[in-house]
């Protein structure tokens, strides 16, 4: 019997453990008088302390309270992966997150993220955010997260190789054969063909230099059109009629830089990072190198894709805690903040106001220079389908740009696959 | 105290040794699985925040669904592909390291280096060398630069590449400790019957050698069919879904699209798949042992 008895007893050890491990997700909460606020977030590269100063100005004036940071993983993809089954599984342990600029209509769908209108109006946000960012935070006139900082799609261009940025996609086009006929092995245009999410920004880019929108007037996803059809045909165009080379399909960012760094291309399509990394000291193209707005039909400064972070309140989370996540939120998206962001990280900041403050202009004009690109900014389709599609889309995307399927062909697969999904269509 | 007492209480005492054991084993193998078939009945999309069972629909769908039919086109002929060349370099190789040469356990070990390696470093450093502007492979190979990872057709080879180069070794070594349960004497026979090494290799080794080597094909067959990391780091499954496997489709459609009905649906038809195959692999294995 004793045998038994120590059997029972290790058994119920393991199911304590197991339950106890389950208790800890409310270890966020209060200890011992203070209130613990979590904050998850991706870690901002550059030196800690400036970061670590602006949260601890938040701990000071917000005496009882104790913020603690935990990081998720670099990778878009894994951090997606972590919220949508901690917030699906209830997880209260950590009260304010970052989401990407694509999710927030999708976690707000689910009910997972809090509704913040009453703490940021969405005509106060109107007022004091870019256009393109509150687009994607504001779901159905309710306010779900507030922008923290920004990145956009740009053109890059060598000012020694052509006569200024080109402003249609025919003389991007003409510029590029111009350069390339002077040096043998010069790249007209590189940009990010690879099967995934780099290679949807490519297309919507496109497609709103073409005219189109992606997004029907009810809010319904809308591929299978004239712009979509036209702007699938250049990407493809580009590599066809050599302007791109045909490696271009494998390429994403870095590929695109790397080409671009060692001065073998003309133009490159690539976010606000590649900027510093090509003024390094011991760049080949230092010194040599412009930024624009992508090139439309008309003519008229394109529209990058809008990306970057927001920040978001748990809906798990009590009402007390909720109001000091927006507290939280609140500092950490001032114009001081902002500027600390930009100054320390080349973070963007997602206020127009900053962008004329004198240090910044300063300091960091490079980003104070990104002001008619991030203007210009647009959100993907805000959807809360976003991620459910996107999937589907990066392969037709890719079917087209790689010559697999003609593009008419690739977006009707698309269309019929994002109805079946969405659930609408005939 | 009789006997037959003594042998019901042994074999009660028997059972709660193991219970902790088949408890654990129930929770983290079973437990999974069956929750994974019993979503795969279920629409269970995250952002529509509904739950419904809906009976085998999503089997239903799984039948006509093509991109499902490519992804298990492509991971057959992964398979197939890599474990047979595999093999085929496997066998040379352990003959090789069986020799007694100077330096054979330096070999022996730095053979196995690939294998030691995590998969996704050693997928990222091919990756690097599969780059068509810098890397090596174009440069030491003459003619047109391949475009590897971003033209369909090149891309899964490029993968099944990188699965040969680490796993080989392994295969290898499998291979080796079949070649070593040999007896020398049958060597010694055939030398002195006069056949020549091609025949005592065909006639001795390699009938003696089967069954490491269906071992081996388990495995690795088992191993390849649920390949996973190296291809999503390659490619992530483009260009055009060309390279995309049952896995890298089921983890999309459940962490990307956070379609956990549909993707745990995905699931089941991988696991039912390696299932199969290890069927058929244990059946063959098991005929082999019964002929001995």
């Amino acid at each position: 019997m004793r045998r038994v008895s120590s059997i029972v007893l290790a058994l119920g050890l393991v199911v304590g453990l197991g339950v106890w491990g389950c208790r800890r997700q409310d270890a966020a909460g209060e200890a011992g008088g203070r209130t613990r606020l979590v904050f998850k977030y991706q870690p901002l590269w550059g030196p800690p302390e400036p970061f670590r100063e602006l949260l601890a100005r938040f701990e000071r004036e917000n005496p009882g309270v104790e913020l603690v940071t935990e990081a998720l993983p670099n990778a878009s993809d894994l951090a997606h992966q972590f919220f949508l089954t901690s917030l699906e599984g209830g997880a209260r342990d950590f009260d304010v997150l970052v989401a990407d600029v694509v999710w927030v209509p999708e976690f707000a769908r689910a009910g997972w993220i809090a509704d913040l209108s009453a703490e940021f109006p969405p005509e106060r946000l109107r007022e004091d955010f870019f256009p393109g960012p509150v687009e994607a935070v504001v779901v159905e006139g309710r306010t779900y997260a507030v922008p923290w900082y920004l990145d956009v799609g740009l053109l890059y261009y060598r000012t020694d190789l052509v006569p200024r940025a080109p402003r249609t996609y025919a003389e991007l086009e003409r510029f590029a054969r111009e350069a390339m006929a002077k040096t043998p092995g010069l790249q007209g245009y590189v940009w990010q063909g690879r099967q995934y999410e780099g290679l949807s920004c490519n297309v919507y880019e496109a497609l709103w230099g073409h005219g189109g929108r992606a997004l029907s007037e009810d809010g319904r996803v809308l591929l299978d059109d004239v712009p979509a059809r036209e702007a699938l045909a250049y990407l493809r165009g580009l590599v066809e009629r050599g302007v791109s080379p045909a490696t271009v399909t494998g390429f994403s960012e870095e590929e695109s830089r790397r080409v671009f760094q060692e001065g073998r291309a003309v133009f490159m399509r690539n976010w606000p990072y590649a900027w510093s990394e090509a003024q390094k000291p011991d760049s080949p193209i230092r010194g040599k190198v412009g930024i624009a707005p992508l090139p439309t039909v008309s003519g008229e400064p394109g529209s990058g894709a809008l990306g970057g972070w927001q920040l978001a309140v748990n809906a798990h989370v009590s009402p007390e805690r909720r109001k000091l996540a927006a507290r939280l939120i609140a500092h950490l998206t001032s114009p001081e903040a902002n500027r600390v962001l930009a100054l320390n990280y080349a973070r963007n900041p997602p206020r127009p106001a900053v962008y004329q403050d004198a240090r910044l202009r300063e300091e960091a004009p490079f980003i104070a220079g990104l002001l008619p690109m991030v203007e210009r900014a647009k959100p993907r389709p805000v959807t809360p389908y976003y991620n459910l599609i996107s999937d589907v889309l990066q392969s037709e995307f890719s079917a087209a740009v790689a010559g697999l399927r003609t593009p008419e062909a690739a977006l009707k697969r698309a269309q019929r696959q994002v109805d079946h999904l969405t659930g609408e269509g005939p | 105290m009789n006997p037959r007492g003594s042998l019901a209480r042994e074999r009660r005492q028997a059972y709660l040794l193991v219970a902790p054991a088949v408890l654990v084993l129930g929770g983290v193998a079973l437990y999974p699985i069956l929750a994974a078939v019993w979503l795969s009945l279920h629409r269970f999309i995250l952002v529509f925040g509904e739950r419904r069972f809906t009976g085998l629909e999503n089997y239903a769908y799984l039948l006509g669904d093509s991109r499902f039919w490519a992804a298990l086109g492509n991971t057959a002929y992964f398979t197939a592909v890599a474990v047979t060349v595999e093999l085929l370099l496997a066998v040379p190789l352990a003959l090789l390291l069986q020799k007694a040469f100077p330096g054979r356990g330096l070999l022996r070990a730095s053979v196995l280096v690939p294998w030691a390696i995590p998969t996704v470093v050693s997928a990222r450093l091919w990756a690097w060398m599969f780059n068509p502007e810098y890397g090596v492979i174009n440069r030491l190979l003459p003619g047109q630069d391949i475009n590897w990872l971003g033209a369909p057709g090149y891309a899964l080879h490029a993968a099944i590449l990188v699965d040969v180069w680490k796993t080989t070794p392994f295969v290898a070594l499998l291979v080796l400790a079949g070649l070593q349960g040999i007896s020398e004497d049958l060597y010694k026979a055939a030398r002195v019957d006069g056949a020549s090494p091609w025949r005592t290799f065909v006639l001795i080794t390699l009938p003696l050698l089967k069954p490491a080597l269906l071992l081996a094909l388990l495995f690795r067959s088992l191993d390849a069919f649920r390949v996973f990391d190296a291809i999503y780091v390659l490619t992530e499954g483009g260009p055009a879904n060309t390279t995309e496997t049952l896995s890298i489709y089921a983890y999309k459609t459940l962490m990307r699209s956070g379609d956990f009905g549909y993707g745990s649906t995905l699931s089941v038809a991988t696991f039912l798949c390696v299932v199969l195959l290890a069927a058929v692999w244990l059946r063959l294995l098991g005929r082999e042992e019964a002929a001995r």
